[in-house]
């Protein structure tokens, strides 16, 4: 299935964490999984993770990353 | 009609300054003077041509966002209708509307491209030495009257309605809007939204303004416009739309294919996989985690969003032994062309090579 376009802020998404795993075993967020299966990364020049920045100031909150 | 043949045109001071209606070849940019990228219409790296949805939000031809608050009012396609294009033109964006509505005042239904402030930097905006622009585009409709537009700031606080009339119905017309610079307001000059440009077709109160003045507003529109959404089956097709520095609206800078695809790519690419094929390279970071690295068109305006219809396995490198999917993945990093995606592999450790089939893979840094 193609994916045609991203989705706004004001359309029913959720967001999952997704952490990382640094070579010295550090574990960090850096970005998050959107519900229609766009990974967005946290650079604040991504406008993706700018909504993702609104969507949490509307008290939302993402699901924490898989173990 | 007559001309004139000489051999050199020198200002009336001897100077270099001679403009010619009110263009001046000395001091105005001709290659790279449209600031909107893909005003042509020509490249469709989404949908190869195939018609949106009705609910239809977001990017669809390259650069141009088709946004509507209330889904289910337009499909957007290329080359909708199949018409002629303008001379000197082989596409369009073409607006249906699916019914007849009346807009509510919180909606906004229109054509966005946003323009990156590196790409407007220039002009000023924001200033006091703001530079008039003027934008020029070629419209064609099954409705005519006024139609409404606007410029308007990222933070959507600073906008200049506009409007023009389409005179016939279903006939190509090029329409012209000039307007001198912001001299207030915040203007992104980095790599972040500068300039919007707006094309309403279905704006509520909320949104419209009057035309011909700076406002701290968020228009889309302008007060009493023709809203295409109204009338079901309506068209609204739309190409050769061009932003430049001055008062004058030159002809269309028709770039190079090669050129204006790459432009596009600094916001969008996609890498197709016809055939298994490899896409990236990389190494197992820690257990089950690997980091590979691909190869963007171009640098991308900041580190893109990733999604993926593709099955994507990782194999050492080493000898080749055996191969692991790969799931949950993510861009992390770029640095150039180079994107660095982390993603989740069960079973192979060390050098990686990242292969792909059966879909593509989809990059996004769009504004």
């Amino acid at each position: 299935m193609e994916v045609t376009f991203i989705l706004r802020s004001y359309e029913m998404v959720s967001y999952k964490i997704k952490n990382t795993i640094e070579m010295d075993g550090t574990v960090k967020e850096i970005g998050v999984f959107r519900s229609d299966g766009w990974a967005i990364p946290f650079d604040p020049a991504n406008t993706d993770y700018q909504e993702y920045l609104k969507w949490l100031a509307e008290g939302n909150t993402p699901e924490p990353a898989e173990e | 009609m007559s001309s004139i043949s000489v051999n050199t045109i020198t200002d009336a001071s001897g100077g270099t300054t001679t403009s010619i209606n009110g263009y001046t070849p000395t001091a105005s940019n001709m290659a790279g003077r449209n600031r909107i990228i893909n005003g042509d219409m020509r490249i469709d790296q989404r949908n190869a041509g195939a018609a949106s949805a009705n609910t239809i939000n977001g990017y669809f031809l390259d650069r141009w966002d088709v946004s509507q608050i209330t889904t289910g009012k337009i499909i957007a396609q290329q080359n909708a209708g199949s018409v002629t294009p303008p001379v000197g033109f082989g596409n369009y964006l073409g607006i249906t509307s699916q019914s007849a509505y009346s807009v509510i005042s919180t909606d906004r239904t229109m054509i966005t491209q946003w323009i990156e402030g590196f790409n407007c930097a220039d002009l000023n905006w924001g200033t006091a030495n703001a530079k008039t622009v003027t934008l020029s585009f070629w419209v064609r409709s099954s409705l005519t009257g006024t139609f409404g537009g606007a410029f308007i700031n990222y933070d959507g606080n600073r906008s200049y309605a506009f409007s023009y009339t389409v005179s016939s119905a279903n006939t190509w017309e090029q329409k012209s809007v000039t307007v001198a610079g912001d001299t207030t307001g915040t203007w992104n000059v980095t790599n972040g939204g500068g300039i919007g440009i707006r094309f309403g077709l279905g704006v509520g109160s909320n949104y419209l303004g009057t035309a011909g003045a700076w406002s701290a507003s968020n228009f889309a529109g302008v007060t009493s416009q023709v809203n295409l959404v109204g009338t079901s089956g309506a068209t609204f097709y739309i190409t050769g739309v061009q932003l430049e520095e001055g008062s004058v609206a030159t002809s269309f800078e028709h770039r190079q294919y090669g050129q204006e695809l790459a432009l596009c790519q600094r916001y969008y690419f996609k890498q197709v996989y016809s055939q298994t094929q490899t896409w990236a390279y990389g190494h197992t970071q820690t257990t089950n985690l690997a980091r590979v690295t691909t190869q963007s068109p171009v640098p991308m305006r900041a580190t893109p969003s990733f999604s993926t219809n593709a099955t994507l396995y990782a194999v050492y490198a080493g000898d080749s032994s055996g191969s692991a999917p790969m799931s949950s993945l993510s861009c992390i990093d770029f640095t150039g062309t180079n994107v660095i995606i982390e993603a989740t592999v069960t079973g192979v450790t060390g050098f990686l090579i990242a292969y792909g089939y059966n879909g593509s893979n989809f990059y996004s840094a769009e504004l």
